[in-house]
């Protein structure tokens, strides 16, 4: 009996060490001036939640922690960052027509009023994550005020 | 007599005013928002049952309420016509789950079709306006 636990928990072990050298691509690339923070005028404030609370799974650029390098967590955070890119890549941000824009606008609008982002789970390991009443208020300032300037923009 | 007549009259009276009451409360009751008929129909078949003021599910409605959809602001409109679209395009919508209950209530590709491009040309032309 204890020898059985002993081959499991080896096997396990090697098993474990094994995954370690099966990895995701890293998310990590230059910033560009299509990253909504360098193309967008934004207070600085905005900018720095954008940083804090978006930017690890809607753009180009992922801050990893240490632990997010060991499989399999590495894959569970992989899989945050591509449905993260997929619903909305902000280092693309400059390439959207005015109509993605208004639409990812509102979007963000809708999320940050409801709560529902940034995700309760990575707000719990990233405490700069949490954005406070005042902060949420500034970023649905500036979102209110490009969607405005968007949508009284005369067709180009 | 003129009793008799007065109490017809004013039972009449009330009569039509009650309709009347009943008529102009009753029509927003089941307005769905003003659309093409063929774009209402595949509304009406998948949609608006969850997707309406008096739902029971309030997640739905929350996201999106169909029945007050006329009284969103442009953006807001925008918005909800781009969600449509995306939602049924990669097949979010109706869900699994509710189609295993209710097979007949998947859209085919034609109603897919008909919904994705109401609800794209719908939020363009809101830009321009």
């Amino acid at each position: 009996m204890k020898k059985l636990i002993i081959i499991s928990a080896a096997a396990l072990f090697v098993a474990f060490v094994v995954t370690q050298f099966f990895q995701p691509e890293k998310n990590i690339s230059e910033s560009t001036e299509n990253l909504v923070i360098n193309s967008e005028n934004m207070p600085s404030e905005v900018k720095e939640a954008f940083q804090n609370a978006c930017l690890d799974c809607h753009s180009n650029n992922t801050k990893y922690l240490w632990y997010h390098k060991i499989s399999p967590v590495s894959w569970m955070i992989n899989q945050h960052i591509t449905n993260g890119k997929k619903e909305l890549n902000l280092s693309e941000w400059k390439t959207l027509d005015d109509y993605d824009k208004i639409k990812a606008l509102e979007d963000m609008k809708q999320e940050i009023e409801r709560g529902t982002m940034p995700l309760k789970p990575y707000v719990m390991m990233h405490r700069e994550a949490k954005l406070d009443k005042e902060t949420q208020k500034a970023i649905i300032e500036w979102i209110d005020k490009k969607s405005d300037e968007l949508m009284n923009q005369p067709e180009e | 007599m003129i009793r008799k007549k007065h109490f017809v009259i004013t039972l009449f009276a009330l009569f039509v005013s009650a309709g009347w009451l009943k008529a102009s409360v009753n029509p927003t009751e089941t307005k769905a928002p003003v659309m093409p008929d063929n774009v209402k129909a595949v509304i009406e078949k998948s949609c608006f049952g969850c997707h309406n003021t008096d739902s029971k599910n309030d997640k739905a409605k929350e996201k999106l309420d169909l029945k007050t959809f006329d009284t969103l602001g442009k953006k807001e409109m925008i918005h909800a016509l781009g969600e449509i679209a995306e939602t049924v395009e990669e097949n979010e919508m109706p869900p699994a789950k509710f189609l295993e209950k209710f097979p007949d209530k998947k859209l085919t590709d034609a109603e897919k079709k008909i919904l994705i491009d109401w609800a794209k040309s719908e939020g363009k032309a809101l830009m321009k306006k």
